[in-house]
């Protein structure tokens, strides 16, 4: 090899190690803050409902904070190489992504869009080719939330509160007939996906409980189709 | 909630799946096309390997031989990427970039294998680089460093075919210790790229066993050559009289015996 190639070959695959290092210190920063998140989120399942707002604005300066996390991350990353590195970050945004689905979902009922996920990590479109939030992240994130509902519903219970399990039943039911849509591959999306239907099963069990035990409020009609589906599933 | 809600879910979940479809049939397109141009090259290869030893009725430059047709070859493969090109661009390369990697390598392999055969050298990254793009010379894609240099260790095994192989041709034993002193080369400049490319020193172990392959024969070159004190060159000679009489003798006793004994006339 010409001694002149061999110089800048190595010279540039040092700068790809030097990057890397970069990158993964951005990833320990991200993944302090997850971390962090996911402690304090963990309490939802002692906190009685009145409590919850107070334990979101907990999480809310962090979960802002991951922004910028994000916006260092764009800068380091080249252009068009964010498939190249962004296995470094994937667990950690998932994690993240986690965390902004749990805070929707418990202040609002309903499932965060990926374009407010984005929105809530200032991760910006113009990044695209560098930082990214893509499909396959955010479908992780809701899988985590759909883990982490299942464990919910039977300590909303254990708590006295038991209207969360309908709730977190319709809810998890509709986010299940959206991941029925789509057409996976033999990968770890797939893996998680099939074990959802283990969580529905632990959902059902509950709201069947209080529901024969008329522990639940009054029917309502919501909660009537919310029964219909259960002894099949 | 309720009903509205299932609907923007299957709203947004319908998006997904276009996008998701797309990226799977994508993938196994670039996965097909990959494994084609891993084929090509290894056909590529076997050509080479062919023309060099193939005895020529003309007395043409078998480099020149092997340049021409290697490269004619070695443009099929070009084709494949050049058809590749829209479906890798911008940040979609390194997305697919493990569908891509081995057929890229593969050619890498098969073209730095001619290179070597025309120029005795090892082919660049910036000329590799070139035979990725097109004729205004833009690349199809921006060539990785760590495939460029896997496809480059892989050759190190196909050098020590090429210097066995021809050993009992004429100039075989000259050509076998310049390989020889390449592929040592080779394994001296790719010790230093392996802290940076994981699969690297794997490849390296493999090249080890090539070059003290090379060597072993290199080294029983040597040792019966220092028994005639003739330049290699009478003993090309030498030899190449003998087999070329004893060939007709067997080409004779072949037509004599016919294909009963075949068999014994070989061994």
């Amino acid at each position: 090899m010409d001694s002149w190639d061999v110089e800048r070959l190595n010279e540039l695959l040092e700068q790809d190690v030097e990057l890397r290092e970069k990158i993964k210190e951005q990833v320990t920063d991200l993944d302090k803050k997850t971390r962090n998140m996911v402690g304090i989120l963990n309490k939802i399942h002692s906190t009685p409902p009145q409590s919850i707002p107070g334990l979101l604005d907990c999480v809310r300066p962090i979960l802002h904070s991951c922004q910028t996390t994000t916006a260092a991350m764009a800068v380091l990353i080249p252009p068009s190489q964010l498939w190249r590195w962004k296995e470094m970050w994937s667990n950690s945004l998932r994690t993240a992504i986690y965390s902004a689905a749990l805070v929707e979902f418990l202040a609002t009922g309903k499932l965060v869009s990926l374009q407010q996920v984005s929105q809530i990590l200032g991760i910006k479109d113009e990044w695209r080719d560098r930082f990214a939030l893509v499909v396959e992240d955010y479908l992780h994130g809701l899988i985590s939330l759909v883990n982490e509902l299942s464990r919910l519903a039977v300590n909303a219970v254990t708590l006295g509160n038991f209207e969360a399990p309908i709730q977190i039943s319709i809810f998890v039911k509709d986010l299940f007939a959206g991941f029925s849509m789509l057409n996976l591959k033999n990968d770890t999306l797939r893996r998680r996906f099939d074990s959802l239907k283990y969580d529905l099963k632990k959902i059902e069990e509950v709201v069947y409980d209080v529901s024969l035990r008329k522990l639940a409020p009054p029917p309502t009609e919501r909660k009537l189709t919310s029964n219909s589906g259960e002894v099949k599933q | 909630m309720g009903v509205a809600h299932r609907e923007s879910v299957v709203q947004a979940f319908d998006e997904f799946r276009i996008e998701l479809d797309e990226h799977h049939d994508r993938r196994e397109r670039l996965i097909k096309i990959g494994r084609d141009a891993t084929n090509l090259s290894k056909k590529v290869i076997f050509l080479l390997h062919r023309t060099i030893t193939e005895e020529s009725n003309d007395n043409s430059n078998p480099y020149l031989r092997v340049a021409r047709r290697g490269r004619e070859k070695l443009r099929e493969v070009q084709a494949l990427y050049a058809q590749m090109k829209h479906e890798v661009q911008a940040e979609r390369f390194w997305h697919y970039h493990r569908a891509v990697s081995p057929g890229l390598q593969e050619y890498i392999e098969a073209l730095s294998f001619a290179h070597y055969l025309e120029h005795g050298t090892l082919v660049s990254y910036d000329e590799v680089q070139l035979s990725l793009s097109d004729e205004n010379g833009t690349p199809y894609f921006t060539l990785p460093k760590e495939d460029y240099l896997l496809g480059l260790s892989d050759v190190t095994g196909e050098l020590m075919r090429y210097a066995i192989s021809g050993i009992a041709q004429k100039g075989g034993r000259t050509r076998a210790r310049e390989v020889c002193a390449f592929v040592r080369q080779c394994k001296a400049d790719f010790e230093r790229f392996t802290p940076y490319v994981r699969e690297l020193s794997k490849k390296q172990a493999v090249t080890s066993q090539s070059l003290e392959k090379i060597e072993d024969a290199v080294y029983a070159i040597v040792v019966r050559g220092s028994e005639y004190d003739i330049p290699p060159d009478m003993l090309d000679d030498i030899i190449a009289r003998s087999i070329s009489t004893s060939s007709v003798k067997l080409r004779l006793s072949h037509r004599d015996a016919g294909s009963g004994n075949e068999y014994e006339d070989e061994i």
